[in-house]
């Protein structure tokens, strides 16, 4: 064998593509690097404090994109497919503990000393409990029916097929909550001792930044949700089925899973994790409409992308990161506030055009044939 | 025996009364009646306005609904005895009745004065609910509502039951044999329109009709059908891409607005205060579109479908939200869009009417028919639908796939773009809101719901989902509901479209077979002769 | 004799999985060159490394002399390299003779503008590239199957459309991966005599996967043998079907020696008798 002397390989020639890709990424990573440095270093609008301010700002929202992220992660692991609507059970979830919230602002509980007191202030531990077992049951019965409606029918049809069901299902879902709540933005009404916009005021050089005790609950509350995932999935045999399904479907139903029902399952804890987060997001940001879903959960897919798509640490990384990114990023390249969003498209597209894998993320493999 | 009835009706029933409360809580159940009054002339005189429908058409639509529900029931059964099925669509209207009435109750007495459930459920008001309840005192109407969904859900599966019994009648099974092959009763190629001669003069007859129509029927009618055409176009430009080459673009409408706010920057007084006319701009604006195409391409077209999606989306997305941002309003306007956008003149007459602007649209939508047709059965298309297929083997065939797909992409910009132009151009403005992603869902819509790869697949969706929204302008509420469950339901049940694709039968061409049906049938076995 | 195609070294890994292991592999024009081995033995893997669907980790490929490794796959293609598939992968919604004609995109050269306007030379290119399809029909024997939807034939014909395809490709070489899997024995023969016409009427090269062995043992030139990646024995098929190895690669250890004693025997009562 004539080894050593034919060490030659077929070279592929610079397609227009990559040369195209190749010459992008330069341009757009000098931009950016200019733009930074002049208006971080060179005009120093803002203060330490502001910074500060934007980085709490942006961990909170990360939290909350994390979960909706998560969500999106464990369907595309066990059935490779993007659940469009997963925005969507986030906004119902968020409907749900606006209901409970409502309900018990009416349920009076007078005292002595306070006459008009009701149960959502006498007992705010229990109705937060409640607003988000609400929530989080609702939209895991929305994920469930989704599931069994729109998906399961279309498992074995080309990939198209069940993403634009994915595509009706959004809508559907987006129109119903249009049709039955109106457009009008409600105002999620918390328990005094958790109202919006009170918090922690800590001193930052010479001025202070509030450290909002909803933005503490959030943060804290997406954390402990992560952990109980992550735990889930790792230690408990649903997990470890859940886990057996995501790698090779066929053989778990031969070693005795029911794969069915694990995909339900899944569909149900993303959900609970998306309506926990919806409720969040109307406890810290108040305002809930029809709408809410759509571009934070595009935002939550941006995020479990970036960290790598089928990793559940790469969808917390990612949405904890792209929070961040949107919040300071404004600031930091000194353009408006009104293109936050377009920051999160921009890292959308341009992870998806330079490194599909994400950050976490394996190469995505050579097709099995 | 009664059990499974039981079982059954349980399960429909339940299904059912949910649907039926959601209907009352999107407020359909009053735009229903209003529709049904409209069908049979039972509607209140037009001159009071917001005027509730009779209580006798709420009486009708519940009826209605009782009858599907029995007969969802029924058909569930299998067996053939007469009290199996109709047991199971009275139990399933009892069941829907159950829900139904216990909800009428509870509204009904939530009635009292102080609670306006209208601050959480918008189609509760007050009038709203007394119409639910037939204008008679809660439990009255309870009891009407049960009566209504069980005696339906009876009828319903009696009606089924007939149906079954017609159809096993050893009489009947002759006569319902041509009847009973789907395919020849769903698909619409049939044998007429096979022959060469006759399209083609049914074609000449359809031109001149649709030259002499916008002459008669109106300049409402002209816009409508217009923007039929306008999304004709656009549809056959996706087509190519998801259809033909299928690849899953979500941000189509990108295209639409480069064509658009071409003409709009070109030729109109303000921002730019340029006057190229509207021919140059055409040109210019196809032009832009195919760049942008490219562009948009070149980075993404490697990527997966459903990535591919959510990428375009994404651009799409952020050429939107940069349009409607302040920050290009020197360019393009902002968000109050560019005005009083001059529109195209021929040798010197200037393009006022609608009509004019409907001859415009009809000869795009004639060009995007030839473009689409010419290369759907040529080589290109060929290589167009092996990548849709399957894109590995294809490109171990010998197909380019890379560049075959940049291809499509640049001709559905292109077409996307022409749209684009002409639509601004009669709009007289065009704007950000213009250009969401509505846009492209709607497109994609009818696409998929007329027949992906289907030209007049493309023709009927468009026609349906844009031109029949307008007629029944009652619905326009329940447009996009209707279109999630739409998408949902088609992809379940006819992936393939209303008006599926064909192939080409080219062996015949050869001259050497009788004709073949290319409808789904199975063939027998043929032994290999080597 | 020449040689058509050489692997050397050639080394595929998925993941901590070689699929196959330092395979080399000669293959002289105008034979029939069989691989087999188990299930699982890198076979299909080996013929995707060679078809240009995977990029080999380690080793090259040389074609009539120049090296295809890391060539993408349609430049293969073009080569004159076609292959079929173990699982059937055909262009299902179109009809047969548009998979052939897709097979034939090589060899045809209009642009689509050409296509678009329907120049003369578009014209007769199509024309020209039909009748050859219906040619090719009839040469695999689905003559007057031609409109149907690819998904819709039965599963033989389906196989032989898929050879049709590849032959459009007007091929020097021509991989077939188990061409005769859930044949019956006729269609079997059949299919045997047919890839023997192909090697002796139309002059290609073919590699051939397969599991029945009285195929592999009936036509081939060579045969190699790969098990868990590697190869393990290489020759006519007189010497690969007593080589023990071989044996015990699909029967399990102690099966050579099983094998040899009872053929011992055997001998041992016929020269007896």
């Amino acid at each position: 064998m004539k080894t050593n002397e034919l060490s030659q390989k077929y070279r592929k020639p610079l397609s227009s593509a990559r040369i195209f890709r190749l010459v992008l990424g330069f341009v757009l990573i000098g931009l950016l690097t200019w733009r930074l440095i002049d208006v971080i270093i060179i005009q120093a609008e803002y203060g330490a404090n502001t910074w500060l301010r934007l980085i709490i700002v942006g961990l909170i929202i990360g939290g909350v994109y994390s979960l909706i992220a998560i969500g999106y992660t464990l369907v595309y692991g066990i059935l490779f497919m993007i659940n469009f609507a997963h925005g969507e059970v986030m906004m119902i979830g968020a409907f749900g503990g606006y209901f409970v919230f409502e309900a018990l602002k009416y349920i009076p509980t007078p005292t002595a000393q306070d006459p008009k007191l009701t149960f959502i202030n006498a007992q705010p531990v229990i109705s937060i409990i409640l607003a988000f077992l609400v929530g989080m049951t609702i939209a895991s019965l929305t994920g469930f029916f989704l599931e069994k409606l729109a998906y399961r029918p279309l498992r074995k049809a080309p990939r198209l097929v069940p993403l634009i069901s994915a595509i009706g299902a959004s809508i559907f879902l987006q129109n119903a909550a249009l049709l039955l709540f109106s457009p009008q933005p409600r105002d999620y009404t918390n328990p005094t001792s958790l109202a919006r916009g009170t918090g922690l005021k800590i001193p930052v050089g010479s001025s202070s930044i509030l450290v909002t005790y909803t933005g503490i609950f959030t943060f804290v509350l997406s954390i402990l949700f992560m952990i109980g995932l992550y735990l889930l999935v790792k230690r408990t045999r649903l997990g470890k089925a859940m886990r057996a399904v995501a790698l090779d479907k066929k053989t778990a139903a031969l070693m005795g899973i029911n794969v069915d029902d694990i995909i339900s399952k899944t569909f149900i804890i993303s959900g609970a994790l998306a309506g926990a987060a919806g409720v969040m997001w109307g406890i810290h940001n108040g305002i809930v409409n029809f709408f809410i879903g759509f571009i934070p959960g595009i935002k939550a897919f941006t995020a479990a992308v970036l960290g790598g798509i089928g990793s559940i640490p790469g969808a917390m990384v990612g949405g904890l990161f792209l929070g961040l990114v949107e919040s300071v990023g404004p600031a930091a390249l000194g353009i408006d506030f009104q293109l936050k969003d377009v920051i999160a498209f921009s890292i959308l597209v341009l992870v998806l055009i330079f490194r599909p894998s994400g950050i976490l993320g394996e190469a995505q493999s050579e097709e099995k044939l | 025996m009664i059990a499974k009835s039981l079982q059954t009706g349980l399960r429909n029933g339940l299904i059912f009364g949910i649907i039926i409360l959601f209907l009352v809580l999107i407020g359909f159940d009053i735009t229903g009646s209003s529709l049904i009054g409209k069908v049979i002339g039972n509607s209140p005189p037009a001159s009071s306005t917001k005027q509730l429908p009779y209580a006798s058409n709420l009486v009708i639509l519940i009826s209605l609904l009782g009858i599907w529900n029995g007969a969802m029931a029924a058909k569930r059964i299998k067996g053939k005895s007469p009290s199996q099925s109709i047991a199971a669509g009275f139990f399933a209207g009892i069941f829907t009745g159950l829900i139904t009435a216990v909800f009428a109750l509870w509204i009904g007495t939530a009635l009292k004065p102080g609670v306006d459930l209208r601050v959480y459920l918008i189609a509760l008001s007050s009038d709203a609910i007394k119409f639910f309840l037939f204008q008679q005192s809660p439990s009255q109407a309870a009891l009407i509502h049960l009566g209504l969904l069980a005696a339906g859900g009876l009828l319903g599966g009696l009606i089924i039951w007939l149906n079954r019994l017609r159809k096993s009648s050893v009489a009947f099974t002759r006569v319902n044999e041509s009847f009973s092959n789907t395919a020849t009763r769903w698909n619409l190629n049939v044998g007429i329109l096979r022959n060469r001669y006759i399209r083609y003069t049914l074609y000449l007859l359809g031109f001149v009709v649709l030259i002499i129509l916008p002459r008669i029927w109106g300049s409402y009618w002209n816009f409508v059908v217009g923007t039929v055409g306008i999304y004709i176009v656009l549809g056959l430009g996706l087509n190519i891409i998801v259809g033909y080459a299928g690849q899953l673009v979500l941000g189509y409408v990108a295209f639409f607005a480069v064509g658009a706010y071409s003409v709009a920057l070109l030729n109109s007084t303000k921002p730019l205060n340029l006057h190229w006319g509207f021919w140059i701009a055409l040109l210019i604006g196809i032009a832009l579109a195919i760049l942008a195409g490219f562009l948009v391409g070149l980075p993404t077209l490697r990527l997966r479908g459903d990535y591919l999606a959510i990428v375009t989306l994404g651009f799409g997305e952020i050429i939107r939200i940069l349009l409607k941002s302040d920050l290009m309003t020197d360019i393009t306007g902002g968000p109050r869009g560019v005005q009083d956008i001059a529109g195209p003149t021929i040798f010197g007459y200037k393009f006022s009417s609608d009509i004019d602007f409907f001859y415009l649209i009809l000869g795009a939508v004639i060009l995007a028919i030839f473009i689409a047709s010419r290369l759907q059965n040529s080589r290109v298309g060929r290589t167009w639908l092996a990548i849709r297929e399957d894109e590995t083997v294809a490109k171990a065939t010998g197909v380019n796939a890379f560049s075959s797909k940049l291809l499509a992409l640049a001709i559905g910009a292109a077409l996307a773009g022409l749209a684009g132009v002409i639509f601004a151009a009669r709009n007289q403005y065009t704007g950000p809101d213009d250009h969401d992603l509505m846009v492209s869902v709607n497109v994609l819509c009818l696409v998929i719901v007329g027949g992906m790869g289907s030209i007049p697949g493309v023709i009927l969706g468009a026609f349906v989902l844009k031109g029949l929204p307008e007629v029944l302008r009652d619905l326009e509420n329940y447009r996009l509901l209707f279109f999630g469950m739409l998408l949902i339901i088609m992809m379940i049940i006819r992936p393939e479209g209303l008006w599926p694709a064909t192939r080409q039968r080219l062996e015949l061409r050869g001259g050497r077979q009788e004709p073949q049906d290319v409808l789904p049938e199975k063939l027998e076995e043929k032994g290999l002769e080597a | 004799m020449n040689t058509i195609l050489e692997t050397h070294q050639v080394t595929k890994y998925f993941g901590g999985l070689t699929a196959v292991d330092h395979v080399d592999l000669i293959v002289p024009e105008n034979k029939i060159a069989s691989i087999i081995g188990p299930n699982g033995a890198g076979k299909t893997t080996l013929f995707n490394c060679i078809s240009g669907l995977y990029n080999p980790e380690e080793g090259e490929i040389i074609y009539t002399g120049r090296p295809i490794n890391g060539m993408p796959t349609d430049q293969i293609a073009r080569l004159n390299i076609a292959r079929t598939y173990q699982n059937i992968r055909l262009f299902a919604n179109i009809t047969a003779v548009e998979n052939i004609l897709v097979g034939q995109h090589p060899h045809m050269k209009t642009t689509w503008l050409e296509c678009l306007v329907k120049t003369p030379k578009c014209v007769k290119e199509e024309n020209d590239a039909v009748q050859e399809a219906c040619r090719l029909l009839d040469f695999v024997g689905l003559t007057g199957m031609g409109d149907h939807l690819a998904l819709n034939l039965p599963y033989g014909a389906q196989r032989r459309l898929e050879i049709a395809r590849a032959l459009a490709n007007r091929p020097r070489l021509l991989l077939l991966d188990e061409p005769t899997a859930g044949m019956n024995p006729q269609e079997t023969d059949n299919m045997t005599t047919f890839i023997r016409r192909l090697r002796d009427e139309l002059g290609i090269t073919i590699i051939l996967i397969e599991h029945d062995m009285r195929v592999v043992m009936g036509i081939s030139d060579q045969i190699t043998v790969l098990d868990y990646g590697v190869k393990i024995a290489e020759g006519d098929p007189k010497a690969i079907q007593s080589n023990p190895r071989v044996i015990e690669a699909y029967l399990g250890p102690g099966a050579a020696a099983l094998s040899e004693k009872l053929m011992k025997r055997r001998h041992h009562d016929v020269t007896n008798n």
